[in-house]
């Protein structure tokens, strides 16, 4: 080996030493300003490092009929959260494969959250079996999270579908526009839920708590900054549930709408739209297929016909044109029509519902027996702008502004839309004759109607139509009311209105709708069957009782179901059974004795008159055997 | 027997074993959270185990016969390149690069053992008779004997391990005689590297270049060459940036800047400056660091596990672990320029090069001041094959320091 060493470099090994030297003292510079120096600072972003501030769901609002029937309220369930910042490949994949959603749906989700250690909801209202699969593999998922949340929870379901509409998760342009939203807050899509969302909502709590850098929970941290959440109010409506449930039952699997209005302060008792849906299916968590499958079915559950559904009014709106024609003076109450069951105009003709034709008929006789060639007639005299006049007069082509998204409101013509429609002068007087009697180009929602028939049965007194009766906030117990005050119809005859009253009692006392009077009670209303493209017509029928001094309005659809005097009208008429019932004016069984009484006199009546009839055939003949004698 | 243990150095003992206590401190404490919750490893545990087996193999280390070593450098260095070429091919892949390898069970880093055999070869041969550094021949030589394993570890990637190779270099070179002149010749286009960034500064640079090669007398012909060398590197650098991977160049931005990525790759950085700051001077206390239980740090049993010292027992602990690393350090150096041997002589500058370059890249990223690398500290991160390299080392110079005599 090499017998001369490096030992006796000493310069050499100084600058080792020196290098080491250096480095202690760099480093231990390096620690006295991060630790003595700075200490203090750090301290300080230590602790702000491990203490987080979570947010706490509120429990939204419930909801009650008028009677203080619960109808929602809300359970604990478990909501799935990821943390992006921490979570792995694996984690995505073993969700996507126990929740049932797309790795990238996931994925999306995760993203564009620019806070990477706020959790991020991944899928809510998981049930216990799937989260506890979740719960044994947690150790093997990074950046998985699980929540206590509360859900919708409905106590009654498929008739109120409509009126509550659905909740989900908000989307990302409410996001912008409302900054108290959050992503992942379950907001209402659909209904009152949506509308008074506000209200429902109530105000989320924060909590600060000690978390690891996993984002998880250690501790919660006692602050004088922590707030509870506070719940949102709790909703009463004006909707009768029994009633509601009833009405629910009556179209069985036909489909349409009822609306049923108290006339004398606006309340909405009865909004029924069929057919509806689940809430409860859709408020589960895999909701793709369930979603799919209301998309896809051809009855359109989803569809809210009470407020969304626009349709022809058929003769339910004569009383338009009646109004219009007597309080314009263009015809007397006394102005006769002879009904042949036909009518020309110009080179077509068209019929009336009675081919055999209703003889003369005047204006209480075409209400009654719903003439429509009296009203080809008297629309013709009319003319559009009147027409067009009255029928804004009653609020046609406005929406009524229930407390429900997404209203429609409707179609109603005039002169300068179907110059639009057809060019100027191309347009016949036959389309006239047709809007008169309801038909053509006018459509209307069912809540008009029901607000029409509310403005008739009060002669022109009218509310806004309304959902909401009380708001109660939990927190201090306030109690918030929703009345409205009355508004009117001004400019129409006193004696005019009272006519077209008659005529519309007249409907129910023996008239096309007499299936919808109630036994003991007076009522108006009329009937209607409108003609449509997609098949046999729309059955309606609307009307109020007692006549004197109406309570109830009722307007009701039954899409393509035939006649309004055959299928709508009993509907109704038990409809209202139901209602005078449950105020104790309406004895089921008194209506059963009465009816089968009836029935027996009748019986008696046809026997006595089959008798007589007998003698008198007898009789007859006798004198006709007696020969005559003539006197000179 | 009792003589035999007298032999060995105590200062280096000490340090040592001061270093290990400290590092099993901190891991029992990040490895608390994790038993508890049942969600990690037992580290202290596992580097109990390790510290037991190493301590054997340091014993073992130093009782071998003080030849072997020299005997058998170039056999142990071809069996090295042998593993780290095996690790490229069946390698076990992990975190984006293949460092491990697994026989019959027993995973272990090649590149720990080659650290080992690298210093071995680079020491007998520049000990050898016709050896003098000043030489280009063997220069080049013991350059490349360095060079070899540094490219096959830089290939997994590996270029924190790889680096280490590249950094004992010069200094051995020093220690073996290299002049002064021809270490700044060497120096120099590292710096053209550096300066190259900006613009103004490598023309500073090349000035200061120009001054020194007047000053050294440089041959027209070599001098000339030589600067145009330098300006190549400069212009050569941006195009050497561009062939980084991406998580390479990631680091070494966010090590400029890590405020500007908080919750990416400066999330670590600034995670360990807040342990470590909100230590103060006496520390949160064993087992009370927030920052480590609540697992705001990052990588807390390998990368970052002295800022566990730092938030736990503060300054006082942070300057306990840094005079205990300097106190070895400053121990090695001198018992390297007492060995007789050029050849024992030579390690073991080279270990103390090795060790105090990890120290000082680990615990310097742990106050930001270097980027994140990967490099383990040693004695105190948490790791069987590390510790095993390291307890080899120390085994060696305590050989040579029973042997110091000998030539």
């Amino acid at each position: 080996m090499n017998s001369s060493n490096f030992r006796s470099d000493n310069p050499r090994r100084l600058v080792f030493y020196i290098g080491f030297l250096l480095m202690f003292l760099v480093l231990f510079g390096g620690f006295y300003n991060l630790q003595i120096f700075q200490g203090r600072e750090y301290q300080e972003k230590s602790l702000r490092n491990s203490i987080k501030v979570e947010t706490r769901t509120p429990l939204r609002g419930l909801i009650y009929d008028r009677e203080d029937n619960l109808i929602a309220d809300n359970r604990p369930s478990f909501s799935i959260y990821l943390i992006p910042a921490q979570t792995k490949e694996k984690t995505v994949t073993f969700l996507s494969e126990v929740l049932d959603i797309p790795v990238k749906t996931i994925k999306r989700k995760m993203r564009g959250y620019s806070r990477r250690f706020q959790p991020v909801k991944i899928a809510r209202y998981v049930d216990r079996q799937t989260l506890s699969k979740i719960q044994e593999n947690k150790a093997d998922l990074p950046g998985l999270d699980w929540r206590v949340e509360p859900r919708r929870n409905y106590v009654m379901n498929r008739s109120f579908a409509h009126v509550l509409g659905t909740l989900g998760e908000v989307a990302d342009n409410d996001l912008q526009k409302d900054s108290n939203y959050e992503p992942g807050d379950v907001v209402g899509k659909k209904g009152i839920e949506k509308v008074l969302d506000q209200y429902l909502r109530g105000s989320k709590g924060y909590r600060y708590v000690k978390v690891d850098a996993f984002g998880r929970t250690v501790e919660t941290m006692s602050s004088e900054k922590n707030r509870a959440p506070e719940a949102g109010h709790d909703l009463h409506l004006t909707i009768d549930a029994d009633l509601q449930a009833y009405a629910d039952s009556l179209f069985q699997d036909k489909t349409g709408a009822l609306v049923a209005v108290d006339v004398r302060n606006g309340e909405v008792l009865t909004l029924v739209s069929k057919p509806n849906y689940d809430l409860d299916a859709f408020a589960e968590a895999v909701q793709q297929d369930v979603w799919r499958s209301l998309m896809a079915d051809s009855l359109k559950p989803l569809f809210d016909r009470a407020g969304q559904g626009t349709y022809p009014p058929g003769s339910t709106y004569k009383m338009v044109a009646a109004i219009a024609a007597l309080n314009e003076d263009i015809v007397a109450p006394s102005w006769k029509v002879y009904c042949s069951g036909s009518y020309r105009i110009g080179r077509r003709i068209v019929r009336c519902w009675n081919l055999q034709g209703h003889g003369e008929v005047e204006i209480l006789k075409a209400l009654a027996q719903s003439c429509n060639v009296y009203f080809y007639q008297l629309g013709l005299k009319i003319g559009i702008d009147h027409w067009n006049h009255y029928s804004k007069m009653f609020l046609f082509g406005e929406r009524t502004n229930v407390e429900l998204s997404g209203e429609k409101s409707g179609l109603l013509p005039s002169k300068r839309y179907y110059d639009r429609v057809f060019g100027e002068g191309n347009w016949t007087a036959g389309m006239l004759a047709n809007i008169a009697i309801g038909q053509g180009e006018l459509l209307v929602t069912p809540l008009q109607m029901a607000r029409f028939t509310m403005m008739l049965a009060n002669s022109g007194e009218y509310y806004q139509l309304h959902l909401l009766r009380k708001l109660v906030n939990k927190m201090d117990g306030s109690q918030q009311n929703f009345d409205h005050e009355p508004q009117y119809i001004t400019g129409i005859d006193t004696l005019v209105m009272q006519t077209i009253r008659e005529g519309m009692r007249r409907v129910v006392a023996g008239g096309t709708g007499s299936r919808a009077g109630v036994w003991q009670m007076t009522g108006g209303g009329k009937t209607g069957t409108a003609q449509n493209p997609h098949g046999k017509p729309h059955a309606w029928y609307i009307g109020f009782a007692p006549f004197e001094e109406p309570e109830i309005a009722v307007a009701l659809i039954v899409e393509n179901g035939g006649g309004g005097g055959g299928v709508a009208a009993p509907m109704a008429g038990k409809y209202l059974r139901r209602y005078f019932h449950k105020l104790d004016r309406f004895d089921y069984a008194a209506e059963a004795e009465f009816l089968r009484k009836l029935w027996v006199r009748r019986q008696q009546q046809a026997q006595a008159d089959s008798l007589q009839k007998r003698i008198e055939e007898q009789t007859n003949r006798i004198i006709e055997t007696i020969p005559l004698r003539r006197s000179q | 027997m009792k003589k035999r243990f007298e032999s060995l150095d105590l200062t280096i003992l000490i340090a040592v074993y001061g270093l290990l206590f400290i590092g099993l401190m901190a891991l029992y404490s990040t490895s608390l959270s994790l038993v508890q919750s049942g969600t990690g490893s037992n580290f202290f545990m596992s580097q109990l185990r390790w510290i037991a087996i190493g301590s054997i193999v340091m014993l073992i280390a130093a009782f071998l016969p003080n030849r072997m070593y020299f005997d058998y450098a170039y056999l142990a260095y071809i069996f090295a390149l042998a593993l780290l070429l095996m690790v490229l091919k069946w390698g076990t892949t992990g975190y984006g690069a293949t460092r491990w390898l697994n026989i019959a069970g027993f995973g272990f880093q090649p590149s720990e053992i080659a650290k080992i055999a690298t210093l071995l070869a680079v020491g007998r041969f520049l000990s050898e008779e016709r050896s003098s550094i000043n030489r280009p021949r063997t220069f080049i030589i013991a350059s490349a004997i360095i060079l070899a394993p540094f490219l096959l570890v830089a290939r997994q990637p590996d270029l924190g391990t790889g680096l280490v190779f590249i950094v004992i270099a010069l200094p051995i070179f020093f220690w073996a005689g290299l002049r002064p002149n021809n270490l700044l010749l060497i120096i120099a286009p590292v710096l053209a590297l550096f300066a190259s960034f900006n613009i103004y500064l490598f023309v500073l640079y090349l000035a200061i270049l120009l001054a020194c090669l007047l000053y050294m007398r440089a041959g027209i012909v070599s001098g000339v060459l030589y600067f145009a060398f330098n300006i190549g590197v400069g212009f050569l650098t941006p195009r050497l940036w561009g062939q980084l991977k991406d998580y390479q160049q990631q680091r070494i931005i966010t090590f400029w800047n890590p405020e500007a990525d908080p919750l990416g790759a400066g999330y670590q950085i600034i995670q360990s400056k807040v342990a470590i700051g909100s230590g103060g001077l006496f520390g949160k206390g064993f087992l009370q660091g927030s920052q480590t239980q609540l697992r705001f740090l990052p990588e807390q049993h390998s990368d970052f596990i002295f800022a566990v010292i730092g938030e736990e027992f503060g300054f006082l602990g942070v300057v306990a672990g840094l005079v205990l690393f300097t106190v070895f350090l400053m121990r090695t150096v001198h018992l390297a320029s007492i060995f007789r041997s050029r050849f024992n002589s030579a390690i073991t500058i080279g270990i103390a090069v090795m060790i105090g370059f990890q120290m000082f890249v680990n615990i310097g990223m742990t106050i930001g001041f270097f980027p994140v690398t990967g490099l383990p500290l040693p004695f105190i991160s948490y790791g069987g094959t590390a510790l095993l390299t390291n307890m080899v080392l120390v085994g060696m110079i305590l050989n040579f320091h029973r042997n110091k005599f000998e030539y």
